[in-house]
């Protein structure tokens, strides 16, 4: 197999190119003002390696696909067109009121609690561009009120003069009935012709999102529309880079939704957020092709701790209504939470509880921790680390940052150490378990949230604090086994080398499989069928027009069902298409059960008050050849060898313990696959610091593959 | 003391014992408990406490026992939200928490709705009291009890909570307990919340705390009899499973900690994380300055009828002690239903410090723990076992507002602040309850999820939000219509619009409202109500110089089916209550205005019922306000050119909003010189003012004036002394109307047996 698969961070470029048996990781700088020359530069080093040119490589790939990050970064820069709205007359203030909730959408607990600071974001459309048009459907998309036209065509004018570059429509019900929506459009074109200076893209809100919830599809068209063009001439430019360089296969471009498509059917919407979700698609080959079992990726930066799930048996976890920046929206995203603790959480004094707390402040980058010596004042997880003998002042971050422990110890013995009544290594200690403890109980609640026991599931631990930090989280939780994966330092671009082309497509509806008023099963096969049906056509058409043959085309149906009047809907995995028989749908009605059963308690069901089915999905995609991963399992144990001679020592300090220990240390270059080095121990690369606690074994593999692997049987702390 | 029971002399200590025997083995049934239900502070440590602590001091191992309770919590409150059918579930009107053995919450889910953590501890300790040793109930592990009267805890008889005891070898360690506010409940009018209730009977399900879960399993006879004697059995049935579940999940996660650090682990973290926050909540106190502000708020109804009611506040702060003095508020009505029980006035109280005041605190019962607050016996605040109290939501959100208005002076004189300094929010529920037979044949009652969209207060440095949040949770949500319409015969045909005019002005202007106009389509039994003041007085005051917001009407139009109209003369229709109202575009149409507690009215298909959500107040001198900003609200449809110009002395040309700075500097001068010429001395201005009692032409309840000993009960001539009770019965309305065209026909010479 022959690949190029990259993701472009608001920091770097990473380049994974698969060429027959070899992997070459590459890295450059994003240039924001043309992606092509970052892309350019990154698999300009991987041709090194290769000894080739650009061209020979881009004419030999199977493909190129591309993450990125860039449209979070245009939304939380503020850099979008003048939006023009227009939305059902009597819900103008939809989109401004945010649901109330909306003011603390994408903030902190804190955040959401202070009313009195409560302050929606800027909004992306300024109320006075938003107005009402006369028009109105009911919830089966029966016609209340007729489409008022000249009102459309008033409306659209002022918005126009008003300065509107792009027009979103976002009615009342179209998802059930798209009429309106398409006059209306079809209105505009005739008002302002695509030929001619002034044409105007119109995006409708059905097109966006197939769910009901006015304001959510509304949203979710406005960041679409938002995002359009900036996205559509920054890959745009990539494709042409891409064509210049004799690549003549389409690009690809990796969906939130897990999948990927061509650039010509990819919504600028789909591709947010798509580098982190990369990172847990590579998490999921990877736990097939290494039998891993259930996962849960984790990675921690300087900021944030980003965790997935990836659970045997397919199960996909998505968010369907997931916040993007500060705004809720409607799209089928792979489930991601990201929680505020990282290297630069700020530690301080807990007056009232008389013990250390730890974020959800972050120093950032900017002073960043004490010890980066650029003004920060205030103790971090970062100065913690330093402190207890975890890095070396001199080689962190590949020696790019020099590491100051006088500011570390200084700042620390500022915030705690007199309140507290303890040493600098004590407090950091403190820092060090409290911060662990955060994430884990994080971790916790997300696993448990879904019906999962962390103890079933190998934590895979990157970002540049990941490894650091993962025997101290796992050590809260009952995992025994983490692994820091291979080509961890181009993760999602692995991940990104891994997808499949996919397109999801769903309906919102009200099915009642089971009426608890006249003790009626559903028999209306027909429909439901004829929805699946049509469901399956647009996503094989998606397909089809990508140029994927008609026999690679395969279909999953999931289906979001709910007890009575609930709010959740929780999603079953039905492997049967069509209903033809009552028990057909008892099959469906007892698969709800069991998934139910699973997340919230067996026994915790309500069929009695009925069983609806609030949206029907189909999942349509084409599976592509995956890049093979070496054998990464850890040897086993008789099978392991001895490490070499360390490089070097150093004094660390471990939670739980109260005498020091001379610490070994190692890089990680120097380990060859299958090496067993027991704690404590520290294992160094350019990208990361590999800590093993006290307890547990760091075993060696290939392709950079690090295991950690805890000595005895653990504790159960939750 | 005299003997109250006997009015003779007190009897001796002996006798008293034997009197407490006699009663105590002669008890009719186990009624409130006043010793419960008057204390809202932590109970005293007890030996199992002390020894614990004794064992477990270590301040570091208890955090993170307690982040690990915490995340259990919220673990508990998430599944409550996500699987709840109650709509007050799904906008986080919940609670899930874990309670000492002896039942103070000690830590409770950070999310949803805090007046809970103030309220809901008082059933525990009604079952520790009551069925512990009770050989007919007993707690024992697997055990589950239910509760919902207001009267034995919690706000209002809407919200039912599911209790659960923790046992370890043996040992009751502590409890958990889940409370959403379900709505339906069987009252006289659906929802679960009537305003036509005139006595505890009319108020629907009145559950002391029982049990109705052994082994973990729901018994099935309790289950059918609360199914039966509520509009929903459905919802009865789908979340008491929810709250079971619920407390099974937190459950899961103490028998963790049990396991890994021991049972004196667990009680000396629950004990100690409340008597840590109760000492810090005192130490912010002392802080403040010592002194003392006067407020008061006014209530326009009692749902049933206008009147003037007051909820009079002194706020005092001496060394650390915060005292709540709500002597002199109006006299509880003893058939009325916008009485609320003392535990609800706090409850609201513990809301506004943990959302307004220091929203750093941890949730749970200690913060509000050290506050003192004092009311007058059979109060509007603090009602007596016989007051309904369904309405209770009137009073206590008075009380807040009351608070919060106080407040807002002591935290602008403290240097250390925990947020802004903020005007009150607006504090209604201007929203549609409704009921009936939806178009899948079910039968629902509930109401919309709008309440959820107060406006906010302005703060000291900008404008408020618009429909940010209810004063009673953060994060909620006023939801999607689609949704909705899914399982409700009702549009909404406007749903979310600017309600223009509808403002409370202010250097900083506060959030504005939206407004709601609902109409049935799709049945024929099906019917709404709305219970809120507002409609003539404004329920908050602006700050420093700020405004209140405006008043808030219920509009209808009926003899009209609008469907028709939309869809057959679809330009007669108007998309807001001022052009409908004032153009009254359909003919033959009846257009009437109401106050803003509306009985349950079935409705007919297409007639109109028309409200607004409201705005909370402005801070600072409207003549500050920055131009741009009124000019910019005028854009945004929150105010007409006219009230603009009028207001805030702006200069602006209409067409083109273009403003004229020059000339508005010049008319904001001319205004303060205005101000000056219309004002007079303060002893000339106090001697034309003042008046010695209320006006006879107004139905006024409370204290007038600085006497707040006494207390006027509807008329001038009708009072009585804070401390003394009396009956304040109303007349129905109906009898009034009666009486009304009585003396009509009278007067026309009607003869009286003509009458029927």
């Amino acid at each position: 197999m022959k690949r190029v698969s990259v993701d472009i961070g608001g920091t770097f470029t990473d380049c994974f190119v698969v060429w027959g048996g070899r992997y070459i990781e590459t890295k450059a700088l994003t240039t924001h003002h043309n992606l092509a020359m970052g892309f350019n530069e990154a698999l300009g080093k991987a041709c090194k390696v290769l000894d080739l040119e650009l061209e020979d490589i881009l004419q030999q790939v199977d493909s190129v696909r591309y993450a990125t990050t860039l449209g979070t970064n245009a939304l939380i820069e503020h850099k979008g067109p003048k939006i023009g709205m227009l939305v059902t007359a009597g819900y103008e203030a939809t989109v401004p009121l945010s649901r109330a909730r909306g003011y603390g959408e994408g903030l902190d607990d804190m955040g959401k609690q202070d009313l009195p600071n409560a302050q929606r974001p800027d909004p992306l459309v300024e109320a006075h561009m938003i107005r009402g048009i006369r028009e109105r459907l009911d919830f089966e998309g029966k016609l209340v009120m007729g489409l008022d036209e000249e009102d459309v065509r008033r409306q659209l004018r002022e918005l126009v003069d008003r300065g509107a570059q792009i027009i979103v429509v976002a009615l009342v019900n179209s998802v059930v009935n798209p009429a309106h929506e398409q006059r209306i459009e079809e209105i505009v074109l005739e008002e302002y012709p695509s030929h001619l200076l002034g044409a105007i893209p119109v995006i409708l809100s059905h097109q966006v999102a197939g769910r009901k919830g006015e304001y959510v599809r509304a949203t979710s068209a406005i960041v679409d529309g938002y995002l359009h063009s900036t996205m559509y001439h920054a890959l745009s430019a990539l494709e042409q880079n891409l064509r210049v360089h004799n690549y003549e296969k389409p690009m690809l471009v990796i969906h939130n939704s897990g999948g990927m498509a061509q650039l010509n059917s990819t919504d600028a919407l789909q591709t947010i957020h798509s580098g982190p979700v990369s990172g847990i698609g590579a998490s999921e080959h990877l736990s097939l092709q290494a039998e891993l079992g259930n996962v849960v990726a984790t990675d921690m930066g300087g900021t944030s701790y980003d965790i997935g799930i990836v659970v045997e048996g397919g199960i996909k976890h998505y968010d369907f209504n997931p916040v993007i920046d500060r705004w809720l929206v409607s799209v089928p995203m792979v489930h991601l939470v990201t929680l505020g603790a990282g290297g630069g959480s700020v530690a301080a004094y807990d007056r009232m509880y008389k013990t250390v707390k730890c974020g959800p402040e972050s120093a950032g980058s900017d002073p960043g921790p004490a010890c980066y010596d650029r003004g920060g004042m205030k103790p971090t997880v970062t100065d913690a680390d330093l402190l207890l003998g975890y890095l070396d002042a001199e080689n962190y971050a590949g020696g790019s940052i020099p590491l100051n422990p006088r500011r570390a110890k200084a700042a620390v013995e500022d915030a705690l150490c007199d309140d507290l009544d303890v040493s600098v290594i004590e407090a950091a200690k403190l820092i060090r378990e409290k911060v662990d403890a955060n994430m884990a109980n994080g971790l916790f609640t997300e696993l448990r949230a879904r019906g999962y026991d962390p103890k079933d599931f190998t934590m895979l631990a990157y970002g540049g604090n990941g490894p650091l930090h993962c025997c101290g989280i796992a050590q809260n939780l009952a995992i025994d086994k983490i692994l820091a994966p291979p080509l961890s330092s181009v993760f999602s671009a692995v991940g990104a080398g891994n997808m499949h082309q996919l397109h999801i497509h769903e309906k919102s509806l009200y099915m009642v499989l089971y009426d608890s008023n006249t003790r009626r099963i559903f028999s209306d096969y027909e429909r439901f069928n004829g929805i699946v049906a049509e469901l399956k056509e647009r996503g094989r058409q998606d397909l089809l027009r990508q140029g994927v043959p008609a026999e690679q085309i395969q279909h999953n149906l999931e289906l979001d069902m709910r007890y009575g009047n609930q709010l959740v809907q929780t999603t079953a995995v039905i492997p049967i298409h069509e209903l033809n028989s009552p028990s057909d749908v008892l099959q469906v009605i007892n698969q709800f059960s069991t998934d139910y059963g699973k997340r919230f308690g067996e026994g915790s069901q309500a069929p009695e008050a009925g069983i609806r089915i609030n949206t029907i999905r189909v999942s349509s995609y084409r599976q592509h050849e995956t890049v093979q991963f070496q054998n990464i399992k850890p040897l086993p144990k008789p099978e392991r060898s001895a490490p070499p001679a360390p490089s070097g020592h150093r004094t660390c300090h471990f939670v739980g313990h109260d005498e020091a220990f001379e610490t070994p240390v190692w890089a990680r270059k120097d380990l060859d696959p299958g090496v067993e080095i027991a704690g404590p121990a520290i294992v160094a690369s350019e990208v990361t610091t590999f800590l093993v606690n006290p307890g547990w074994t760091l075993v060696a593999a290939k392709q950079g593959a690090t295991w950690f692997l805890r000595n005895e049987a653990p504790v159960t702390k939750h | 003391m005299k003997d109250m029971t006997t009015g003779g002399p007190a009897p001796s200590a002996e006798d008293m014992k034997l009197i407490k025997k006699f009663l105590e083995d002669t008890t009719l049934f186990l009624g409130p408990d006043p010793e419960i239900m008057q204390n809202h502070d932590l109970m005293p440590r007890s030996a199992d406490e002390e020894h614990a602590i004794a064992n477990v001091p270590d301040t570091h191992t208890i955090a993170k026992i307690r982040d690990r309770l915490q995340a259990g919590c919220d673990e508990g409150y998430e599944m409550v939200e996500q699987m709840g059918a109650a709509p007050g579930a799904k906008w986080g009107d919940v609670i899930t928490g874990i309670y000492s053995a002896s039942g103070d919450l000690a830590i409770a889910s950070a999310g949803g709705v805090l007046l809970f953590s103030s309220v809901v501890h008082h059933p525990i300790k009604f079952i520790v009291k009551n069925w512990m040793n009770e050989p007919t109930v007993g707690v024992r592990d697997g055990d589950g009890f239910i509760h919902n009267d207001s009267r034995y805890g919690n706000v209002h008889n809407t919200d039912q909570s599911m209790i659960l005891p923790i046992f370890h070898e043996g040992r009751l360690v502590c409890w958990v307990a889940s409370t959403v506010h379900e709505g339906e409940n069987g009252a006289i009018e659906p929802g679960g919340m009537p305003s036509m209730a005139e006595s505890p009977s009319d108020e629907g399900l009145k559950m002391s705390p029982f049990k109705v879960v052994e082994n973990y399993q729901i018994k099935r006879d309790l289950l059918t009899f609360l199914q039966n004697s509520v509009r929903e059995p459905k919802l009865q049935l789908e979340d008491m499973k929810v709250k079971l579940f619920a407390c099974l999940r937190i459950k899961q996660r103490i028998e963790e900690t049990l396991k890994t650090d021991g049972a004196d682990a667990l009680i000396s973290t629950l004990r100690l994380t409340m008597e840590d926050v109760r000492a810090e909540v005192k130490r912010r106190v002392s802080e403040w300055p010592d002194m003392s502000v006067r407020t008061y708020i006014i209530q326009d109804s009692t749902l049933r009828e206008n009147c003037v009611v007051k909820v009079n506040c002194t706020l005092t702060k001496k060394g650390d002690q915060l005292t709540f003095d709500f002597r002199g508020s109006s006299p509880e009505f003893t058939n009325r239903a916008t009485n609320t029980i003392l535990g609800g006035l706090k409850g609201m109280l513990s809301q506004l410090f943990l959302c307004y005041i220091w929203p750093d605190l941890p949730r749970g019962q200690a913060a509000m723990a050290p506050i003192e607050v004092i009311t007058d016996p059979h109060s509007i605040l603090n009602c007596s076992y016989d007051a309904p109290n369904s309405q209770s939501l009137m009073s206590i959100f008075t009380g807040f507002t009351a608070g919060q208005h106080a407040v807002a002076k002591f935290l602008y004189s403290c240097p250390e602040k925990f947020t802004k300094v903020h005007a009150p929010a607006f504090n209604m529920i201007n929203t549609f309850i409704w009921g009936g037979v939806s178009q899948h044949g079910e039968t629902l009652g509930n109401l919309c999820a709008d309440l959820n969209g107060m406006g906010a207060g302005a703060t000291s440095n900008r404008d408020g939000e618009h429909a940010l949040a209810p004063i009673f949770a953060t994060m909620a949500d006023i939801g999607e219509q689609e949704v909705n319409e899914e399982d409700v015969p009702f549009l909404q045909l406007v749903s979310k619009k600017m309600t223009r005019d509808a403002i409370a002005p202010g250097k900083y202007r506060g959030g504005q409202g939206y407004t709601m106009m609902v109409a049935t389509k799709d049945s024929e039994q099906w019917g709404f109500m709305t219970t809120a003041q507002g409609a003539k007085i404004p329920p908050i005051q602006g700050l420093f110089g700020g405004y209140a917001c405006g008043t808030y009407p219920l509009s209808k139009v009926q003899g009209v089916d609008v469907y028709d109209v939309m869809l057959n003369e679809p330009e007669k229709f108007r998309h807001s209550i001022e052009e409908i109202m004032n153009e009254q575009p359909f003919e033959g149409a009846r257009y009437t205005t109401h106050h803003m507690g509306m009985g349950f009215d079935i409705s007919k298909r297409g007639e109109l019922y028309m409200i607004s959500q409201g705005a909370g107040a402005g801070y600072g001198d409207l003549l500050e306000r920055d131009p741009v900003g009124v000019v910019k609200d005028i854009e945004e449809g929150l105010m007409s050119a006219e009230v603009a110009a009028r207001l805030y002395k702006v200069v602006f040309d209409p067409a083109t909003l273009a403003i004229d700075f020059e000339a508005t500097e010049k008319a904001r001068a001319d205004e303060r010189k205005a101000r000056i010429a219309r004002s007079v001395p303060y002893a000339e201005f106090v001697k034309g003012w003042n008046q010695p009692k209320p006006p006879a032409h107004l139905p006024y309840f409370g204290c007038w004036g600085d006497d707040v000993e006494t207390l006027y009960m509807g008329s001038p001539d009708k009072t009585r002394r804070g401390d003394e009770p009396k009956p304040n019965y109303m007349v129905h309305p109906k009898d009034v109307r009666i009486a009304e065209l009585e003396a009509r026909l009278a007067a026309a010479g009607v003869p009286g047996d003509e009458k029927q």
